[in-house]
């Protein structure tokens, strides 16, 4: 406990009970990782962090508890283990639906569209799927505006359950307009056959 | 008798063995049997009924039953034979009268017969269950006559022929026929059929598939369907006279399949004389016809109904998709009536008003209507040129017919919240301008579509004419509390609640002096008494009349738009102006000012404006001053254009993007209620309950309906379900 207490000390703002953007970049370096190492993502989901680049002290305390991590060895080594759990199915799942809420502008209910097209190429690059780059293409050739939290999610379900040829896609199957309109584009383009 | 005492006696058996005669039994048959010749040889007169009867009698009792019935039977056949040779040897025409004649004497012999021998009818044949005399009698000369080999099928063929003949136009001797076709139902209906009615059957199918062949080949349509209704009724009367009254089915089927449905296509499609164009040409006598000779083969009515209604979805198509009939709403949906006119009286006097045909007829209109995505706001402009001008002195009740005849095409709208949009346009016009035919007419319209489509559809409608009562009140009050106001012009304002009319963006416009003063008394007599409210003027609404003296003393009155007092009225103060200075002065928007220019200097009979140089268009160079030769042989001259007109297209785009926003929350409300009520729904389900609860405004597009949910699931009134995607669930 009063390692924690220590480690926490290191990173946090000198004027609030919060790792701010200062601190986590420090943390990183220490880490030896990127700030945009998709790792930051998993470990703020362990901790269940509200916001990204901030840590309060309960999200501190309650990720690296139980992760079993008291000292920044420990969390070196544990490095590996949360970027393999990106490789599991349902691990990858609920890190992706959590990144919604955590990449997000506060006080914003959806996603600006750069954020969510920086985001998904991250995720993307970790779970491969084969549209992805098609998708940051249709959406800034012809969506302007924010991703809903719906969209997000019916996204990944999109990915997992229609193969890129599209020739499991249900025109009926109550997919977001934005993705029927992505279908539609790539017929347009004639990445894929009617 | 005298009182004896009653003393019982007996009969007693014979005592003995009665010993009978073997010879007694053929010395009786042998009277018998002579008896039975004289009978066939037309020589009974000097024969003893009783006599007879008890000889045979005493024969059954005997125990002879057996002898006197094969005896019967072989006398009665030889005799058969004989006749039928008679018969055979008749020629031509007599035959069938020997035959019929023969028939005839055979009836009348077999009947003395069964009397004779009753009493062996009643007991030995009883018992033996051998066939009774008379059918006995019958059958010996179906047998031995009729179906001899030499009479069979020479009876059947002369009977065919005489059938041939008459339906070639020659008289027969239908008396003799039936005669023979009687004998053949009395002798079994198996009989009449297998020996006559199927043959019959055959023959008249083959006669007719030639006859009918040769006229579809040489006839229109219409002249066959006479000639097939003709046959028809012939063979009616054929049966009525001569035939066994069950065949009156089975061969009125042959003439329908025969004549009728086996060229049913191409009748109802023949070119120039079909069915087409027995519609363009109202031929109710020839439809009529068609109708009911149809209406007897399967499929008949059906094959009749689907080209109409293609017909009719193909005029109405070609109808309202073509630019040169949609120039003029009013006729376009002139148009419309009148076809619809067209075909209820064809559906009433040729269709007899049946039900099939009327469905078909009014799917097909809704179908076409549709198809011209400006029906709903031609429709409005009909009824506002009605309302302004066409029922002018018309009495009340045809006032009602045309009203109901405009709310039958209202109901084949898919999109009648467009119709609802521009009706409100369309009205709010005619009662600002106080250019209604009858109050009455505008009221009794409402009444109709409100109880067509709920009391929401009209309630601001009803808004709009409260405003305008309410405004008069309010006039009366303003000039009953500023008497001064009496000399000089007189203002008529109407004051307008916002929700009920139509929206209209406040334009600027700075009104002439004498005017704005005016106005503003008005306004702050009004806010006295209505606090709390906010007055916007608006100037593109209303109207004027200023009187005015022209170069050479003309007078006139002109009634204008107040955008065009605006304009004239500077006129009183600068003998030219260019059109910089009025814009300066005027402040009124540049489309709406050359637009109201245009209309003062460069409309033919209204040019109270002229215009350097004397072009079409308005030019922001250009150079105007009053035509001091302004004639017209009016005295007032109407020059405001506040009348309800077709739409310009930006227009017209502008209204219908209006609809798709007003739209969106309907759709949302549809989703809302749906799923409060249902709580868990999937998407197709709630796609077509949403589309079904807003049918009667407006056709919803899925599209739409999907944009609407996501919408709501972002406001957290819908979620997705976890495991089924597919599934929406309601957030209380």
């Amino acid at each position: 406990m009063r390692r924690l207490e220590e480690l926490f000390n290191r990173y946090k703002d000198p004027y609030s009970d919060m790792i701010l953007a200062e601190g986590v970049s420090v943390l990183c370096s220490d880490l030896q990782v990127e700030p945009q190492d998709i790792v930051t993502l998993v470990l703020s989901w362990h901790m269940n962090a509200a916001t990204a680049c901030e840590f309060s002290k309960e999200e501190f305390f309650g990720g690296l508890q139980a992760l079993g991590i008291d000292s920044i060895g420990k969390l070196q080594e544990k490095l590996a283990f949360m970027r393999s759990e990106l490789k599991d199915e349902q691990k990858f799942y609920e890190i992706y639906n959590f990144a919604f809420g955590w990449a997000k502008e506060k006080g914003q209910k959806s996603f600006a569209l750069d954020t969510a097209i920086g985001m998904w190429q991250l995720l993307f690059a970790e779970r491969e799927w084969p549209l992805v780059n098609h998708w940051c293409d249709f959406l800034q050739d012809r969506h302007n505006k924010t991703i809903s939290k719906d969209t997000w999610a019916q996204l990944l379900e999109f990915a997992r359950t229609v193969n890129p040829l599209l020739s499991n896609y249900d025109a009926e199957g109550a997919w977001p307009y934005l993705i029927d309109e992505f279908v539609e584009y790539l017929y347009d383009k004639s990445v894929v056959d009617k | 008798m005298s009182n004896q005492k009653k003393r019982n006696f007996q009969i007693e058996a014979f005592k003995h063995r009665v010993v009978v005669d073997p010879k007694y039994a053929d010395k009786t048959w042998q009277i018998l049997e002579r008896a039975i010749h004289q009978i066939y040889n037309q020589d009974a007169s000097g024969l003893s009924f009783e006599e007879l009867y008890r000889n045979a009698y005493n024969m059954v009792l005997h125990k002879f039953g057996d002898k006197l019935y094969t005896g019967f039977i072989a006398t009665m056949t030889a005799h058969l034979k004989d006749k039928s040779k008679l018969i055979e040897a008749a020629q031509g025409g007599s035959f069938l009268e020997e035959l019929n004649k023969k028939w005839n004497e055979h009836n009348k012999a077999l009947e003395m017969i069964r009397d004779i021998l009753m009493y062996m009818d009643r007991t030995y044949i009883e018992s033996t269950k051998k066939p009774h005399v008379h059918p006995m009698g019958l059958s010996l000369w179906r047998d031995n006559v009729v179906h001899s080999p030499k009479i069979h099928s020479r009876l059947l063929n002369t009977l065919l022929d005489l059938v041939h003949k008459e339906r070639t136009g020659e008289v027969i001797d239908r008396g003799l026929v039936r005669n023979v076709t009687k004998m053949f139902m009395d002798l079994g209906e198996s009989v009449y059929q297998d020996d006559f009615e199927k043959p019959f059957l055959d023959a008249s199918s083959e006669f007719y598939k030639v006859e009918s062949q040769e006229f579809i080949e040489s006839c229109d349509c219409g002249d066959y369907l006479k000639k097939a209704e003709k046959r028809l009724t012939e063979e009616i009367d054929r049966v009525g006279h001569y035939l066994d009254a069950k065949s009156e089915d089975k061969i009125t089927s042959v003439v329908e399949k025969e004549m009728i449905a086996n060229h049913m296509q191409r009748l109802v499609l023949m070119e120039n004389s079909g069915l087409v164009t027995m519609l363009l040409n109202d031929k109710y006598e020839d439809l009529g016809r068609m109708y009911n000779l149809f209406r007897r083969v399967t499929n008949g009515l059906a094959t009749v109904r689907d080209v109409m209604t293609s017909h009719l979805r193909e005029m109405g198509k070609q109808l309202v998709t073509d630019p040169e009939k949609s120039k003029d709403p009013v006729e376009f949906v002139q148009r419309l009536l009148d076809e619809r006119d067209k075909y209820d009286k064809i559906t009433s006097t040729a269709f007899g008003n049946d039900k099939t045909f009327q469905n078909a007829s009014n799917s097909s209109f809704e179908y076409f209507i549709n198809l011209n995505a400006r029906s709903p706001e031609f429709i409005s402009l009909f009824v506002d040129d009605k309302l302004r001008k066409g029922l002018k002195g018309i009495a009340d009740a045809d006032v009602e017919v045309v009203l109901d005849k405009v709310m039958m095409l209202f109901r084949y709208l898919q999109e009648k919240d467009v119709f609802e949009k521009y009706y409100k346009q369309h009205l709010a016009k005619r009662l600002l301008s106080g250019k209604t035919v009858s109050d009455d007419a505008e009221k009794s319209l409402i009444v109709k579509l409100k109880t067509e489509c709920g009391y929401q559809f009209t309630s601001k409608l009803e808004g709009m004419f409260t405003d305008m009562k309410t405004s008069e009140d309010t006039m009366r009050g303003f000039y009953g509390s500023h008497p001064e106001l009496s000399e000089g012009p007189t203002l008529i304002v109407q004051v307008l609640t916002t929700g009920s009319w139509p929206t209209q963006p406040a334009v600027p416009c700075n009104l002439p002096a004498e005017v704005s003063v005016l106005c503003e008394k008005f306004r702050s007599y009004y806010l006295g008494t209505h606090t709390g409210r906010r007055l916007s003027w608006q100037t593109n609404m209303g109207t004027a009349d200023i009187k005015a003296i022209f170069g050479k003393g003309q007078k006139h009155e002109l009634n204008v738009s107040t955008f065009q007092m605006c304009v004239l009225m500077l006129f009183n103060n600068s003998d030219r102006l260019s059109y910089k200075e009025i814009e300066q002065a005027t402040e009124i928007p540049a489309p709406d000012l050359k637009r109201c220019l245009q209309s003062l200097a460069c409309v033919k009979g209204k040019n109270v404006i002229k215009k350097e140089p004397m072009s079409k268009d308005i030019g922001e160079e250009d150079l105007f001053c009053v035509n001091d030769k302004f004639t017209s042989k009016f005295y007032k001259v109407k020059i405001g254009t506040v009348v309800a007109q077709k739409e310009t297209e930006p227009e017209k785009q502008e209204t219908r993007q209006r609809v798709e926003e007003d739209r969106k929350p309907q759709i949302e409300a549809a989703i809302v209620r749906i799923m409060k009520s249902r709580k868990i729904l999937d998407h197709n389900n709630i796609i077509a309950e949403v589309t079904k609860q807003l049918q009667p405004r407006f056709l919803a597009n899925p599209t739409e309906i999907k944009k609407r949910i996501e919408s709501l699931i972002e406001r957290d009134f819908l979620e997705r379900d976890n495991t089924d995607r597919k599934l929406y669930r309601y957030l209380a």
